[in-house]
């Protein structure tokens, strides 16, 4: 273009900009006249202008930094990085290069790879690789490759890994077929590994047969766990990753081919693009070829949104319709019509391996010269069966088939029957073994039919199944269906599969009792809601008077059952979390229970519990937890309850808590348990309200099913004044665990205080009080929301039926009704107890304020900060003190006391 | 890293900026560990505002490399736009070389993780856009630099105005036109 036409073109163009976006295309009409190659040029660029809003607004050197980043280092050779000795590079991806390097520590070879700065860079997004690792790693999963390191040495990030020696699936791979045998054998063992990772919440995202090695032994490892998503969604301007499609040309395509449809339109995915994934490498290993081929990445796209692949038979005419079938259902399209769960298709290629097994057996077996080989392949079928409860029945299986296999040699008539019936037996075992190792994260306990026919021998059986809940609700990851959800089944005849579907729970406890002279015999069954299989069920047959042991041998079995089906790492931290010490667990959960009820005698029960618990074993975190919670609650709830004993002084609540949650933090830093006492120590006796949230939100990131922790930091939320999301907290922890008092109470008493809905309070707390209708915590908080509302005869009943004191309740009834001298008796008569106990400053405080003694108030006010009093911790929020808030005496106090952050 | 010495790099400088085209050659290995330094620390600070941060680590890096005693700038403005020009020397050379390794090395296979990276890579092609920029030279001066400027040497709208001595609402008029200009060239390629 000469400069005198590109003149012409860009005047045209910028006052074409000039108008308004519907007269453009007319005024360029017009301006171009009869020159439709300038009317060609304007109309392009303007196209281009709408499009290119971004383009190059990101200065060059962001680009260049992005390919500077990801050059190869390979002087890196000879290195030394940390303790690592740079051996020599065993490949090149796209997220870095992988060296062989010696750990000279341990003096081991290992895997080294170097992480791009782009990624390592992002401290977020390290963090969550670094985790997504680690927990895939820690599942010690045979075919899974252990990570050793993930570090920074010389502002270089790093990852090391065990080393297989070996082959990748790639190399294995090359362009032809491999053996059916094999090729399932792979499968297997893939899909394997993707189970255990799944059932922790790992997806891999980048099954691809680079990331599959195979050692000399055939044991198959999946590589770079959480690495695929540490690239994903790194586009800097946010753009959607369908973007992918458009990959620039010269660039030799590799892996779309093993790409989900979703992936490939840069939706969200989930597990079943594992499945998919999965689904290609079986395709190209029966094969030679992939499913979906093309010159660009984006024909590769193209066919893998739209297009059905050729059969398999079309290039493998031996493989068996059932392989045809699986890949078929591994590659829908839809990712609904796919194999929900990698378990699912474990279980068919493992079926379908025992059945091709079999029949090569059968095949050589029935040889009239050739009997003797019976269970030649033996051995190489149990190299991949599922981590968990498999490995019994896998040896049980072929020697079963043995014995009926023998039997067919001596009843040769027989003999097709015969091989139906062990094909079913098989794939029965098979089935259910595998089964076996599924995850039971949600249970129902229906309610104990009471067969006895003496309707006065209901409190047992009801008796049986609260405290059946009771106890399994105290299992972290566990979710427990809610005594109130379950009551409407009692006493109707119900199909426990059923029951299991309508509450969408995983598995279901059903139990009968019957008396039998002056005995009881009690069945309980286990049902997994899922194939109606039954996991556990047994008889017992006591005493009435051996009841209680009874509930607690019933929760313990059922706990030991579920414990058996928690997989690897979960399994792995099972041990330290419950304890291998039966007695300690049991300790445990008995000291839960009297810490979720919160009375002081209660929390004396509970500290003792937890105490010995810890003398049984002394690394028992949850137990140290425990122990620390009911400290720290010692000092938060007052006397709710008449009790025994006086609750624990302050000072030593101080002196003790610490030590107790510090531990269990150092026992076990990867329990929700153990940081939420810390950061409800921090919070109330420390008044250290970042630290807190800091514990809060790490005991939610390490389990966000933990109903107390969302408890407390929505209490702790709502008393920094951030009230929609500490609502929204407590609603999640009620969601979580509907049959918590104290969460109930809470909700309750917060609609009462801070949230100023004082009816919704009423009713909440009223609904708490039908849950447990002698639970005093409730009742006095209920008081607490009448006086709120100013019914003073409501209020004062409901101290009285818990049957304490009710200074403040009474003292404040005194004030509002203008018998001040009556309250001035009640604060002489708390003077006179303070000498004997301890009474909190801040009480007087409340009273004096309702008194409109302001600088009495302020007084005591001050005490409270002195001794930062745990329940001043709501100074910044409790109604309280609302008439004390415009005096600058109190933003004064609030500045000192720290507690104003939200 | 290799730790290059201040003054080879301020001599070669020098005898670039004198019209000594083949000093660039020499400079780019010296340049490269400063580069990927500069690079390491623009992706960490990135996402938060990185506009403004360019002409800021370029600033650095030729304090840094550059004996300022022996190299006499006539003013900000002519130091800007030989930062501009030699930032989009080193910049398209490094993308041009690295095409090339790519495209000698067949057996590469492109990973997932790697096609999440040619997103990010996407946008400009940096050997394409030098091209272009070289054509669009021919037909207009002005509006070249002020890519140069802009994009390579990730200066304001109002550093560029400065240093072409013209208005910010020229810059602007011109920045428009040049990308949906080179924009178009790129794509119909």
């Amino acid at each position: 273009m000469t400069p005198e036409r590109w003149q012409r073109v860009t005047a045209i163009f910028e006052a074409a900009l000039q108008h308004d976006a519907h007269a453009r295309s007319a005024y360029v009409i017009e301006a171009c006249g009869d020159d439709r190659e300038l009317r060609g040029e304007v109309e392009a660029m303007l196209a281009s202008h709408y499009q290119a809003s971004r383009f190059i607004e990101e200065p060059a050197v962001a680009v260049a930094a992005r390919l500077v980043t990801n050059t190869t280092s390979d002087s890196l050779i000879g290195q030394t990085l940390a303790h690592y000795k740079v051996l020599s590079l065993l490949g090149r991806g796209g997220m870095g290069e992988v060296y062989l390097a010696e750990d000279t520590r341990l003096g081991r070879k290992v895997a080294l790879k170097l992480l791009p700065d782009e990624f390592a860079g992002d401290a977020q997004r390290l963090a969550r690789f670094r985790q997504e690792a680690r927990t895939a790693s820690a599942l010690s999963h045979p075919n899974i490759v252990t990570i050793h390191e993930i570090g920074e040495a010389d502002s270089v990030h790093f990852m090391t890994t065990e080393f297989v020696d070996g082959q990748s699936l790639r190399q294995y791979v090359s362009k032809k077929a491999i053996e059916l045998s094999t090729a399932l054998d792979v499968a297997t063992q893939v899909a394997s590994a993707l189970a255990a990772a799944h059932d922790v919440g790992v997806v891999h995202r980048d099954i691809k047969p680079d990331n599959i090695m195979i050692r000399r032994d055939r044991l198959v490892k999946v590589l770079d766990f959480g690495l695929a998503k540490l690239a994903e969604g790194s586009d800097a301007t946010g753009a959607p990753t369908n973007r992918l499609v458009n990959t620039e040309p010269g660039v030799v395509m590799g892996t779309a081919n093993y790409m989900s449809p979703e992936q490939a339109r840069g939706a969200e995915v989930d597990g079943r693009t594992d499945i998919w994934s999965l689904g290609v490498i079986l395709y190209e290993m029966l094969t030679g070829r992939v499913p979906f081929e093309g010159d660009t990445p984006a024909e590769v796209f193209s066919r893998i949104l739209q297009k059905e692949p050729l059969p398999v038979a079309r290039y493998a005419p031996d493989a068996p319709e059932e392989l045809q079938r699986i890949v078929t259902k591994s590659l829908s399209k839809d990712r609904d019509g796919r194999y929900q769960t990698i378990k699912d298709l474990l279980i068919d290629l493992q079926a379908l391996r025992r059945r091709l097994d079999l029949k090569a057996e059968l095949a050589r077996t029935v040889q009239p010269d050739d009997g003797t080989i019976i269970t030649a392949n033996q051995q190489h079928t149990t190299v991949a069966e599922t981590p968990q409860g498999t490995a019994t029945t896998a040896t049980h299986a072929p020697s079963s088939a043995e014995y009926i296999v023998g039997e067919v040699k001596r009843h040769k008539g027989a003999f097709l029957i015969s091989v139906v019936a062990i094909v079913l037996a098989a794939a029965g075992i098979y089935l259910y073994s595998t089964l076996g190792s599924r995850q039971i994260k949600s249970l129902a306990v229906l309610p104990v039919a009471n067969s006895t026919g003496d309707p006065n021998t209901d409190y047992l059986s009801e008796g049986l199944t609260e405290s059946l809940i009771d106890n399994l609700t105290q299992l972290p990851d566990l979710q427990v269906k809610s005594l109130n959800s379950v009551m409407r089944y009692k006493g109707r005849e119900t199909d426990a599969q059923a029951v299991g579907r309508e509450l969408g729970v995983d598995a279901v406890v059903t139990g009968r009792m019957m008396q039998r002279d002056d005995g009881l015999v009690v069945s309980v069954e286990m049902v997994d809601v899922r194939d109606n299989s039954r996991i556990w069920g047994r008889r017992y047959d006591r005493k009435l008077s051996d009841l209680l042991a009874v509930q607690n041998e019933i929760s313990r079995e059922v706990l030991n059952k579920l414990r058996l089906r928690l997989t690897g790492e979960e399994e792995k931290r099972a041990t330290k979390r419950y304890s291998e010490n039966t007695e300690a667990y049991q300790l445990y959960l008995k000291g839960r229970y009297h810490w979720n009820r919160r009375a002081i005698d209660d929390l004396w029960k509970g500290i003792d519990n937890f105490q010995r618990a810890i003398q049984l074993d002394p690394n028992f975190a949850l137990a140290w937890s425990g122990l620390a919670d009911s400290y720290v609650a010692m000092v938060l709830g007052g006397p709710f309850a008449p009790t025994n004993r006086p609750p624990m002084p302050i000072a030593e609540v101080r002196t003790k808590w610490g030590a107790a949650a510090r531990r269990a933090v150092d026992l076990d830093p990867e329990l929700a348990e153990v940081h939420t006492s810390l950061g409800q120590g921090l919070e109330w006796l420390e008044w250290d309200l970042a630290g807190a949230e800091r514990e809060y939100k790490r005991a939610l990131e390490l389990n966000p099913d933990y109903a107390t922790a969302h408890q407390r930091y929505g209490v702790f939320l709502l008393t920094s004044g951030r009230k929609d999301e500490g609502l929204r907290e407590l609603k999640r922890a009620l969601e979580l665990d509907p049959a918590s008092l104290p969460i109930n109470a809470d909700l309750g008493s917060f609609y009462c205080g801070p949230l100023g809905m004082p009816d919704q309070g009423i009713e909440q707390l009223k609904k708490t009080i039908e849950l447990a209708p002698d639970w005093p915590r409730a009742h006095f908080l209920l008081s607490n929301c009448y006086a709120e509302k100013g019914m003073w005869n409501e209020a004062i009943q409901e101290i009285q039926q818990v049957g304490v004191p009710g200074y403040v309740q009474r003292a404040r009834m005194y004030a509002a009704t203008g018998r001040r001298d009556e309250a001035l008796k009640v604060i002489a008569e708390m003077k006179e107890r303070s000498k004997q106990q301890y009474v909190a400053p801040i009480t007087f405080a409340f009273i004096y304020v309702a008194l409109d003694e302001k600088d009495l108030a302020f007084e005591y006010l001050e005490k409270g900060l002195a001794d930062r009093t745990p329940l001043m911790r709501n100074l910044a929020t409790a109604k309280g003190w609302d008439k004390l808030r415009s005096d600058p005496r109190f933003t004064d106090l609030l500045n000192r006391s720290g507690l104003n952050q939200k | 890293m290799t730790a290059a010495t201040p003054k080879s790099i301020t001599q070669l400088l020098v005898a670039w900026s004198e019209g000594d085209r083949t000093a660039l050659d020499e400079l780019m290995p010296l340049v490269h560990a400063e580069l990927r330094r500069i690079a390491r620390n623009y992706m960490r600070g990135e996402r938060k505002g990185h506009t403004l941060q360019t002409t800021a680590l370029i600033n650095e890096a030729y304090l840094r490399l550059v004996d300022q005693k022996q190299v006499h700038w006539q003013n900000r403005a002519h130091f800007l736009a030989i930062a501009s020009e030699m930032m989009r020397r080193i910049l398209v050379d490094y993308a041009r070389r690295r095409q090339s390794q790519k495209r000698g090395d067949g057996g590469v296979q492109v990973t997932l993780s790697e096609a999440a990276e040619l997103v990010n890579e996407r946008g400009p092609d940096l050997v394409a856009l030098d091209e272009a920029l070289l054509s669009l030279a021919k037909m207009d001066e002005r509006r070249s630099k002020v890519v140069e400027l802009r994009f390579f040497g990730g200066l304001s709208i109002e550093e560029t105005a400065e240093v072409l001595n013209v208005s910010t609402t020229t810059i602007e008029r011109d920045w428009t036109i040049a990308k949906a200009w080179l924009h178009m060239t790129l794509n119909r390629e």
